[in-house]
């Protein structure tokens, strides 16, 4: 594999060549810090900027694009999983299962089934070291031998858990899990680790704080619930740690019986990859009544913020604000809002706090609130353009409905699109500029509303923009206007994906329960 | 939580065991208040003051009550008629949560409850409005001019939904809304995902300039990023290029919202009480052995 990222092997070149047996299994551990042929891991890369290197389809030729394969999953619906690409090899994953493809035809090649069999929505593998690694939904880690679907080894050493589908992490040796509930009905979320060797048990970090945290004050009294985290995270391998989000503390919308923060819920989280002990926390939405979560997709980037070097982590966040930190230490830089209308709260300039506004509490009759509990963005993945300067976002314009049912302390309740027709939800690509947060250019997903896909961008300067009712088209990252585009033919809910073979980059995207993966025509290359 | 999930469940079972013992009984008169809209209107209300501490609105799952009318009362559904959910309301349910409401609330007001449960379980088929039929049908095709945009049966317009099985899809106070609220977009739970791409269903009146200067007027059938789907006033279906699009403008809806207005009283009950009939229950699937020999 190539490691670009990884610093020279100083050690190696110090400590001679009898060491240099033990020296690759360290080189491994990490990715390219830019993905290019290859597309190992959900965001494609440990920053999770998805900015791949790839420029063989440009703004120019992107015209002349095609489909060049399909392949039907079967047995699922709504896929929501990023399929992992090593070597020529596509890997599409459910939970306990995997179906490895020629990445040039869509030829199956080899499937791998656990029991129990599930359809329930699952969001990626991993694959490195000719490895590669699922989680099952009762609560095993898997590695299986990457050329044949063998299984090499099933995790049995932590905790019984329940796991989100989050794509695995690997990173320095490990195998980083997510999930929503530990130990059973609602011990909150946790991340744990594995080795990425044996599968071996290594730590668990927990979004519910222990007796002796000082965070378990932020509850009332309450017993802690909730913060589940059920997206991916990020990871630098200079600074050994990892970024997640977790999301809303239990009862969702109901806040009267856990007054204060509600820690560590709706924080994203730095953990030192070694240990999982918690570097830092940011929390975005404290007291969150309206289920926005801090689960979005972390992107780390490094970036000159108001005339200073910073390395930075990024989130355009469900609660309608960008957030810019500074990932050593998570010193709030800047939030902006990225659609039109957030009135759930504001964010305090100076620290970042946010402070809600008690007009829109969930009540019995209902509340208007925006952005609604769908959020302003959700799980689809953002993409980082360093050329462009452009963060893209998949973008949700609306307000929701909040309403409980009773008004007991943790009152159960639901949420709904809100009726006004002004408020309805419309879905957008947008682009804001990473280092102010200004939009700079919308492409309107006509008709979709919900949710919706990911995005990428790459140095070809495109962005590969799917819309959750089934069109995928590639826009000129500079512009947004569309060079191309191919109606998939049913709801698109995943991220999408790029890597090449033999020199030929594909898109792809899985839509519905079919991957679709394009090219450009032999001629035009 | 766990608690009032048990409770549930406790008291769903007692009901479900109920009903299995009183499955053979006589079902006994019909509820003088069944298909009145106004009587259902205020079992409603009845209903969102008395029940909702423990049961759901619309009949759902409250914190202490179990659902009544969707999945988890399947059983309850299945198993328990209009009279026997009557008798669960007037003398409660031993052993569970849910009181005797006999001598607490009115027999009337019991009876409306029941009128309003009922018409949440069934589509209008189920559970047609009262009023005179052949002359909503008159209303229908001539005064009403529904007939101009929707059609039944084969006769009628294009621009509006086919209406022929309209009472076996629908709620009859979603037709009533349909009729006479501007707003009647039925909205779902925001945390539902879609399991298929549907067309549009909201019929937007538009006025499309071309750019080759020709103009279009009619309603949206579907509609992306590229390509619009038009059903023309004239009756003519449109497959566009946005590139062929100068201007597309939206025009006032078309299907007026004013009909309890617009007809007298009982015209507009008599309406409702054609349209709450249109349509036919769904056959029952056909087993293997049933099913008839394939002609070919």
């Amino acid at each position: 594999m190539n490691h670009p990222n990884r610093k020279t092997p100083v050690l190696a070149w110090m400590l001679g060549a009898s060491l240099l047996c033990i020296l690759p299994a360290v080189a491994q551990d990490t990715f390219p810090a830019q993905p290019g042929k290859d597309w190992p891991i959900y965001g494609g890369s440990y920053n999770n900027q998805r900015y791949s290197s790839l420029k063989e389809i440009t703004a120019a030729n992107a015209p002349n694009l095609q489909a060049k394969w399909t392949y039907h999953v079967e047995g699922m619906h709504g896929l929501e999983s990023v399929p992992v690409v090593a070597n020529g090899v596509m890997y599409v994953s459910g939970y306990n299962r995997i179906d490895a493809l020629d990445a040039r035809t869509g030829n199956v090649i080899w499937r791998f089934r656990r029991e129990p069999a599930t359809s329930a929505f699952q969001r990626g593998a991993a694959v490195a070291h000719n490895r590669v690694y699922i989680t099952t939904n009762d609560g095993h880690v898997l590695a299986l031998d990457a050329r044949t679907g063998a299984q090499l080894w099933e995790s049995k050493g932590g905790p019984l858990v329940s796991f989100a589908g989050t794509p695995p992490m690997v990173a320095n040796g490990k195998i980083l899990v997510s999930g929503n509930r530990f130990h059973g009905a609602d011990g909150g979320g946790f991340i744990q680790a594995y080795d990425e060797k044996t599968g071996e048990y290594r730590w668990t970090w927990r979004a519910i704080p222990d007796k002796d945290d000082p965070a378990i004050k932020t509850w009332g009294g309450h017993e802690p619930g909730g913060g589940p985290i059920w997206i991916g995270g990020a990871y630098d391998p200079d600074l050994k740690l990892v970024y997640y989000g977790t999301g809303q503390p239990n009862p969702q919308w109901s806040g009267k019986g856990r007054p204060g923060d509600n820690l560590y819920s709706d924080c994203i989280v730095a953990l030192d990859i070694d240990t999982g002990k918690l570097k830092w926390f940011f929390q975005t939405t404290p007291h969150d009544t309206h289920d926005y979560d801090a689960t979005e997709i972390v992107v780390l980037a490094d970036v000159t913020f108001k005339g200073k070097p910073r390395k930075a982590a990024l989130q355009a966040n469900r609660n309608g604000f960008y957030y810019i930190l500074d990932r050593t230490n998570g010193e709030f830089l800047q939030a902006t809002p990225f659609v039109s209308r957030v009135d759930w709260g504001k964010v305090d300039p100076k620290t970042g706090r946010g402070i809600p506004d008690p007009a829109h509490e969930p009540t019995v009759k209902g509340t208007i609130t925006c952005p609604s509990t769908a959020g302003a963005t959700n799980w689809p993945s953002p993409a980082y353009n360093p050329a462009t300067g452009l963060f893209y976002v998949t973008a949700t314009e609306g307000c929701g409905v909040n309403t409980l049912a009773s008004s007991a302390p943790d009152s159960e309740t639901s949420y709904l699109e809100s009726p006004r027709d002004k408020e309805s939800w419309q879905l957008y690509t947008r682009a804001i500029d990473a280092m102010t947060g200004a939009t700079k250019w919308d492409f309107k997903q006509i008709r979709s509303n919900h949710y919706g896909p990911g995005l990428l961008t790459t140095e070809g300067g495109i962005v590969f923009s799917p819309e959750q009712f089934g069109q995928v088209s590639v826009l000129d990252a500079k512009s947004g206007q569309s060079l191309w585009h191919y109606n998939t033919g049913d709801l698109i809910t995943a991220s999408p994906l790029t890597y090449s073979v033999d020199g030929r980059q594909y898109l792809a995207i899985a839509s519905g329960t079919n991957i679709f993966a394009f090219g450009l025509p032999e001629k035009a290359q | 939580m766990k608690t009032a999930l048990t409770t549930a469940l406790v008291i769903c079972l007692a009901l479900t065991g109920a009903g299995a013992q009183r499955r053979a009984a006589p079902s006994g008169p019909l509820n003088p208040f069944a298909s009145n809209a106004q009587a259902i209107g205020q079992g409603e209300q009845l209903y969102n003051q008395n029940c909702t501490a423990c049961h759901g609105i619309n009949g759902g799952a409250g914190e202490i009550g179990p659902e009544i009318i969707h999945k988890l009362s399947g059983a309850l559904r299945g198993e328990l008629d209009d009279n026997q959910i009557l008798d669960v309301i007037r003398n409660g349910t031993p052993r569970t949560a849910m009181p005797a409401w006999k001598g607490k609330i009115s027999e009337d007001d019991i009876l409306k409850i029941g009128a309003f449960l009922h018409s949440l379980r069934g589509t209008a088929l189920d559970n047609p409005l009262t009023g005179d039929v052949a002359l909503g049908q008159d209303i229908f095709w001539g005064k009403g001019q529904c007939g101009s945009c929707h059609m039944l049966a084969g006769r009628g317009g294009l621009r509006g939904p086919d209406l022929t099985n309209i009472a076996a899809v629908r709620k009859s106070n979603s037709i009533v809304d349909a009729l006479t609220k501007a707003n009647h977009r039925i909205y779902g739970d925001g945390g539902v995902h879609l399991s298929a791409l549907p067309p549009m269903d909201t019929y937007d009146a538009v006025h499309i300039v071309l750019k080759a200067g020709k103009t279009l007027d009619g309603v949206l059938l579907n509609q992306d990023s590229y390509a619009l789907q038009l059903m023309g006033n004239d009756d003519q279906l449109y497959l566009l290029d946005r590139q062929q699009v100068q201007e597309i403008d939206a025009r006032p809806p078309i299907m007026p919202t004013d009909y309890d207005k617009r007809l007298a009283p009982k015209e507009f009950t008599d309406l409702i009480a054609f349209l709450t009939r249109q349509g036919r229950h769904a056959p029952p699937a056909p087993s293997r052995a049933s099913s008839n020999p394939d002609p070919d």
